[in-house]
């Protein structure tokens, strides 16, 4: 056995080669994969807001669709959680998802029963429940069957009025926190910075690539796939809208264009080749909502789907994680 | 009486050949750890044919056995006089194996109820009769303790709550059967995995929990709601060393804590760099014998850090790729490593070090104390 000195290398930053186009690739997803997607976010929700002024009747068509347009908007940018979208749990008032406990319409329902004049405002709203804020429970007013005929009309209205500028509130604040500063906080990192080299921006943007896969995996595709002898279409992501399969295309879209930024020449056309291919398959199979996860042979398509996610996910961790210097160790992939 | 699946009827020639049974399986009064080679600690790994194990670790960081194990595993739990180890698949793993470390077979296997999952931790009573195992009662979203009676094949024969969502790691007072868990306050569900439900909700705590009644909580301040206690390691006087695996955005402020029942938690601080390299994620904890120093180890910084108990404040900072089980052995302190590597540090900071071919997985568990 050798013997060695306890004065082991004190630690530094993991340093990583990296090709000298980490500015030029910092700057592309700053300046074309994030801003784009957060200045969408807020018009579409801010036109939500005013379409909701106008018309608060669940069956208003304008106000369905400025809630499509607002709530894309919002799964195009869901992947990208660091900064603004954590300040005061913006990202969680937006999506409150997966809720596995049904913590949104019991909060929806209590405020209705209790015609809690705390809907009144926007500010206000600010400090309900979570779970009671974001696209999730608006689309309870505006979707489920119960809380979409709500008999008092008035509150009801009031509540997703209210919701809406609430949307439109949060998102406006991400927006303005990312142009006032966080771009620039990501494009110049700086020792005393959030983050401390280029390596540590990149490495942020990989966790969002990697973390945005697996939740469309395990929860956009996980939670109505459920096991086979207990399938859970009723878990499916946003059902009753009928949006559950786009938010599943939505999302690789996107990531797609993030994988696409931060990888490099073969690596790259790789990951678009397995990205288009997971495409391809959900394009192919016609269930908005995944409801036939209970029937053998659709349920095995929606679990070749999510191979087909996990296969990017593994080769984004194999083969770009290491091209990042993020730690592919046994114990760092672990995590637990 | 039945006892691996094996019906035995104990008459006077039957309780003979039961008894032969019993110290061939071993599990007869004197057979000891020293029988298996007296390890110092045991540890989860991979082989590099990709086969996981469950070994024993020495003194001197040689391995004393090797045991197959059907997945990977996780933490594990030594029984404190009987060379009994129990295995735990990975978390949201639904089965735990109680492997005889004599003969390598395999006693018992503990299957979590329907609608459960462990976490991959467990923890013996002082005397060795009960085992304790961390569960998630994943309908409901409550942390749940299981507890199975050694002496009788392991059956399970109670349930009480953790005092919180997600245990992960569980250990004893010394002196005691005063239970202590890290309710790391995440929901997971298995139809989604790791993936966490409750972040902006999340509320994790220290439960101490004795004859399954939970008597005391401890949280941390309101801000910190979002750092997820997860692992422990108990000093001789009581003291609860406890890492923190933090959810929130940005460096993480703080990343372990000592506390002490009927106390509030003390947090451990670190200069921000020190801090940031630990990337917001402490994989193991142990504190000294002596009760001064709290190591904790990174994996995913690639870090080790000790921390002054007295000061609450960091006494060193090492780089060791991969690195996670941390454990004390008297005065020394043990670590491994995913890349093989094998450490022993000594009280007067000389180290040795041993490189193996496994892949060491998460934690160190020392056998011959108490604490998972």
């Amino acid at each position: 056995m050798r013997h060695i000195c306890l004065t082991l290398a004190l630690v530094a930053a993991p340093v990583v080669a990296l090709a000298d186009t980490r500015d030029d690739k910092i700057e592309s997803i700053v300046a074309g994969h994030i801003l784009p997607r957060f200045e969408a976010l807020a018009d579409g929700a801010d036109a939500l807001s005013v379409a909701a002024q106008q018309d608060c009747d669940p069956a208003s068509a304008p106000l369905k669709a400025a809630y499509g347009t607002a709530f894309d908007a919002w799964i195009s940018a869901s992947h990208l959680r660091f900064g603004p979208t954590e300040v005061d749990d913006r990202a969680f008032a937006l999506a409150f998802w997966p809720d596995s406990r049904g913590a949104t319409p019991r909060a929806l329902n209590a405020l209705l029963a209790d015609q809690d004049p705390i809907a009144a405002s926007a500010q206000g709203y600010a400090q309900v429940s979570i779970a009671a804020r974001g696209f999730y429970a608006l689309e309870f007013l505006l979707f489920d069957d119960a809380l979409s005929a709500e008999s008092d009309a008035r509150y009801h209205c009031q509540l997703v009025r209210t919701i809406s500028a609430d949307i439109a509130a949060t998102s406006r604040s991400i927006q303005d926190d990312w142009t006032a500063s966080y771009a620039t906080v990501m494009l110049t990192p700086a020792p005393d910075g959030v983050y401390r080299s280029d390596a540590e921006v990149l490495q942020e943007m990989f966790k969002a690539l990697s973390t945005g896969l697996q939740f469309t995996s395990e929860s956009r595709l996980g939670r109505p796939l459920g096991t086979f002898d207990r399938p859970r279409p009723a878990r499916a992501e946003a059902r009753r809208s009928g949006r559950s399969a786009a938010h599943v295309a939505l999302s690789l879209r996107s990531l797609r264009d993030l994988a696409a930024r931060l990888a490099e020449g073969d690596m790259s056309n790789r990951l678009d080749a397995r990205f288009d291919h997971a495409l391809s398959l959900l394009a192919a199979l016609d269930d908005p909502t995944f409801a036939t996860v209970a029937a053998p042979q659709t349920r095995l398509k929606i679990e070749i789907i999510q191979q087909s996610v996990d296969a990017i996910r593994a080769a984004v961790r194999d083969d770009l994680g290491p091209t990042l210097g993020v730690a592919a160790g046994f114990n760092a992939l672990d995590g637990d | 009486m039945r006892w691996m699946g094996i019906d035995v009827t104990v008459t006077d020639t039957g309780r003979r050949r039961f008894l032969g049974g019993l110290i061939a399986v071993g599990v007869a009064p004197g057979v000891t750890w020293a029988d298996a080679g007296s390890p110092a600690f045991l540890s989860a790994a991979a082989q590099p044919d990709g086969r996981f194990v469950l070994c024993g670790i020495g003194r001197e960081l040689d391995i004393r056995f090797t045991l197959s194990l059907p997945a990977r595993g996780h933490a594990a739990a030594a029984h404190p006089l009987r060379p009994e180890a129990v295995a735990f698949a990975r978390r949201p793993g639904t089965f735990a194996l109680v492997i005889d470390c004599v003969l390598g077979t395999q006693m018992a296997v503990l299957e979590a109820p329907e609608g459960r999952h462990f976490y991959g931790h467990g923890v013996f009573s002082s005397d060795g009769r009960y085992l304790f195992t961390t569960e998630n009662d994943y309908e409901a979203g409550r942390g749940r303790i299981g507890v199975w009676d050694a002496g009788h094949g392991y059956r399970r024969i109670a349930d009480w709550d953790s005092g919180g969502i997600g245990p992960h790691d569980i250990a004893l007072l010394p002196g005691s059967d005063t239970l202590v868990v890290a309710n790391g306050g995440i929901d997971t569900h298995p139809d989604t995995g790791r993936t966490k439900l409750n972040i902006a909700t999340m509320a994790p705590n220290l439960a101490y929990v004795q004859d399954g009644v939970v008597v005391e909580t401890a949280a941390l301040p309101a801000h910190l709601h979002k750092n997820s206690i997860r692992h422990l390691s108990v000093g001789h006087d009581g003291h609860v060393a406890f890492g923190i695996q933090w959810q929130g955005d940005g460096p993480a402020p703080v990343l372990a804590g000592a506390h002490r029942m009927g106390q509030t938690p003390r947090l451990m601080t670190a200069p921000e760099a020190a801090m940031r390299d630990m990337q917001g994620y402490v994989g193991s904890i142990a504190l000294s014998s002596n009760g001064r120093t709290i190591s904790v180890t990174s994996p995913r910084g690639g870090v080790l850090q000790h921390y002054d108990v007295a000061t609450a404040e960091l006494l060193a900072s090492l780089a060791m790729p991969d690195v996670s089980g941390v454990a004390v052995m008297g005065g020394a302190l043990a670590v491994s490593a995913g890349t093989g590597a094998l450490h022993l540090i000594g009280a007067d900071g000389t180290a040795r070090e041993r490189q193996t071919r496994l892949q060491w997985d998460n934690h160190l568990v020392a056998v011959g104390t108490t604490s998972a």
